[in-house]
């Protein structure tokens, strides 16, 4: 190593540098490798086999499980479980993007402390908080009790264990991940954009889709995708605070891993949703090269 | 704490105490067990009076438990499985005949929890705990009479009731109801279950086998069809929670201690059934978990109160143990599936 450095910049020897470049990336791609490859290789072999009467994986080949999964049954959840995760990261955006804004644009020093308040859910448990909602939305909790303490003395409302008790999880546990990538963006805009527009006669909702809109775009899509993702597989919010009634795709999955001894089916189920994402992935991506192009 | 004069002291104590333990190094058991079951007090005491080390893992479910030991190999030398689960793992070799001579207390057991179907000669399982699915009512909000599943399932519950997540213990139900078998189910038994399920899920507000006494403690339902055990928690906490065996029949679970067939530790295995078995022992389970208690002798030693627990010990009733059905599991998960997404 001393003696890399006494040799100094300039000379570049391409095959060191790129045998350095692997040992530098080899730890990342072992990781990637052992966790992200190697069980979706298992999963993908799984996905074609049959299973025993004790559930275990039987190694011979099978078709069945991916015309199980497209059963209409399972389709339907597909989609409802695609709703819900886009409704969450509609709200997301609606709810996350003003805060993203106020806190890109504060003084420094308040700035950092609401970023830590956007931050501080993360110090306990996610499983934790869940129970601290159902605390809040049971029937005799927290949030009847404000309500009856009211003059006007509003009913009980009876959330718990309904879709907006899981609508309410899920944009709970997943807002962070939309306000810091928009923060993010927001925090780069260039005020003198914003102040360019103004002079040019642009009113304060022509600067907000024109300029304002544009620019954090990033934001909001990588936004999108941490919320979206996440939340159409997730499976314990729907169990504990819907009260597992209505299944999602997560909750199906988690079964058959579970109770239905079926892992082959299981598999099946998350190959197809794999699918679907790199799907979607490779649409947009054209989508946008497209719009590169034509723009 | 880091007063340097006490470590001597320290140092002469650990020592003291790892040498036996290091003598006995032998003594080991790899326990695998259900969660919220086996007391720890009852494990440290086998322990004191044996030497032997218990390591305890626990299982949520008897899926589970057997996936991991067939994977596991000879990790294991005693698990926990539920009737029918023993029965499959009999069938596929995966347990080790008893030796009953180092069993002594085998006679404590009640002859009806022995020799079931799932283990007809009871070579290979003796009763833990045993249990009942039954029909919890709080009385302060229902006032009728709540004698069997269709008196559950009525319109005026809708959105009151908590029942098991477990598309088998569902699909029970509605046989019963039916008067069909709940072991012998085939397309067309389910074909006739189907209605009656489908209109079932739409009035439960919750499904939960993990805790299914929580809404019903925080008055989010005021009935459901839950485990005997919840259902005598319940009971302890407040007697206006009443448990009823419904009257169409229910589901008798018995959990068992067995041996893999693949356990290194046998002999230890052996030597903790027969601790279990003990009167004073068996005592400490029921009270800290209130299933009912197959052994006689740790009966008589129960309180008044504990056997007075209707969820514990009921009156009667038809009960049945379920039979190991093999794959038609499968599609009794695709219908309740379908029918819970169809609402």
């Amino acid at each position: 190593m001393t003696a890399g450095k006494e040799a100094g910049p300039p000379v570049t020897d391409r095959r060191t540098a790129g045998w350095r470049a692997w040992a530098l990336l080899a730890p990342m791609l072992a990781w990637l490798m052992l966790f992200i490859v190697v069980p979706t290789a298992v999963l993908l072999v799984y996905s074609f086999c049959e299973r025993d009467e004790l559930g275990r994986v039987v190694y011979t080949f099978t078709w069945d499980n991916y015309q199980r999964a497209f059963d209409p049954i399972y389709v339907r959840i597909f989609g409802r479980s695609i709703g819900y995760a886009t409704l969450t990261a509609a709200i997301c955006i609606v709810a996350g993007f003003p805060v993203a804004c106020y806190i890109g644009r504060a003084r420094e020093e308040l700035r950092d402390r609401l970023l830590l308040l956007v931050m501080v859910p993360f110090w306990t448990s996610f499983l934790i908080r869940t129970y601290a909602w159902i605390t809040i939305l049971k029937q005799e909790g927290l949030l009847n009790a404000v309500l009856r303490s009211l003059p006007f003395g509003a009913g009980p409302l009876d959330l718990l264990y309904t879709p907006v008790a899981v609508m309410i999880g899920l944009v709970y546990a997943y807002l962070p991940f939309m306000i810091l990538p928009i923060y993010g963006s927001v925090e780069k805009l260039d005020g003198a954009l914003i102040e360019a527009a103004h002079d040019l006669g642009a009113g304060p909702l022509r600067v907000f889709s024109s300029v304002i809109i544009p620019l954090t775009l990033p934001g909001i899509a990588a936004g999108t995708l941490l919320v979206f993702v996440p939340s159409i597989a997730m499976f314990a919010i729907t169990d504990l605070m819907g009260g597992a009634r209505v299944p999602l795709i997560g909750n199906v999955i988690q079964n058959q891993f579970t109770q239905a001894r079926d892992w082959p089916f299981g598999a099946a189920l998350g190959v197809v949703f794999m699918a679907l994402f790199a799907v979607t992935y490779w649409i947009l991506l054209r989508f946008r090269e497209r719009e590169e192009a034509a723009g | 704490m880091k007063s340097p004069k006490l470590s001597p002291y320290v140092l002469g104590a650990v020592l003291a105490l790892a040498a036996p333990v290091a003598l006995r190094a032998a003594g080991e058991l790899n326990l695998f067990g259900w969660s919220e079951y086996v007391p720890q007090t009852v494990i440290d005491g086998f322990t004191k009076q044996t030497g032997i080390k218990v390591n305890f893992e626990t299982y949520s479910s008897n899926e589970e438990m057997i996936s991991k030991l067939v994977a596991g190999g000879g990790r294991y030398d005693l698990v926990q499985p539920s009737d029918y689960a023993a029965e499959a793992m009999i069938r596929q070799k995966l347990l080790a005949p008893l030796d009953t001579a180092k069993l002594t207390h085998l006679k404590n057991l009640m002859p009806e929890f022995v020799r079931r179907p799932h283990d007809p000669e009871g070579r290979f399982t003796v009763p833990y705990m045993s249990g009942t699915v039954g029909i919890v009512v709080n009385t302060e909000k229902v006032k009728t009479p709540v004698k069997g599943y269709r008196d559950v399932f009525q319109p005026r519950f809708k959105d009151r009731i908590v029942v098991l997540n477990d598309s088998r213990e569902i699909v029970t139900w509605a046989l019963y109801s039916l008067g069909l078998p709940i072991n012998a189910i085939d397309a067309g038994s389910l074909a006739n279950a189907r209605p009656l399920v489908a209109s079932w899920v739409k009035l439960v507000k919750v499904f939960d086998s993990d805790s299914p006494k929580t809404p019903l403690l925080n008055g989010d339902v005021d009935l459901g069809i839950v485990w005997s055990g919840e259902a005598a928690i319940l009971w302890n906490q407040n007697k206006k929670f009443q448990y009823v065996i419904p009257a169409e029949g229910a589901h008798q679970y018995i959990d068992v201690l067995a041996i893999p067939a693949g356990a290194k530790n046998k002999a230890e295995a052996h030597q903790f059934i027969n601790f279990i078995l003990r009167p004073e022992v068996s005592k400490l389970v029921s009270a800290a978990f209130p299933y009912t208690n197959p052994n006689a002798a740790a009966r008589k030693l129960l309180t008044a109160a504990e056997l007075a627990n209707p969820a514990s010990y009921p009156a009667g009733g038809k009960l049945e143990t379920f039979r190991d059905i093999g794959k038609v599991a499968a599609d009794i998960d695709r219908l309740v599936t379908d029918l819970k997404s169809a609402q």
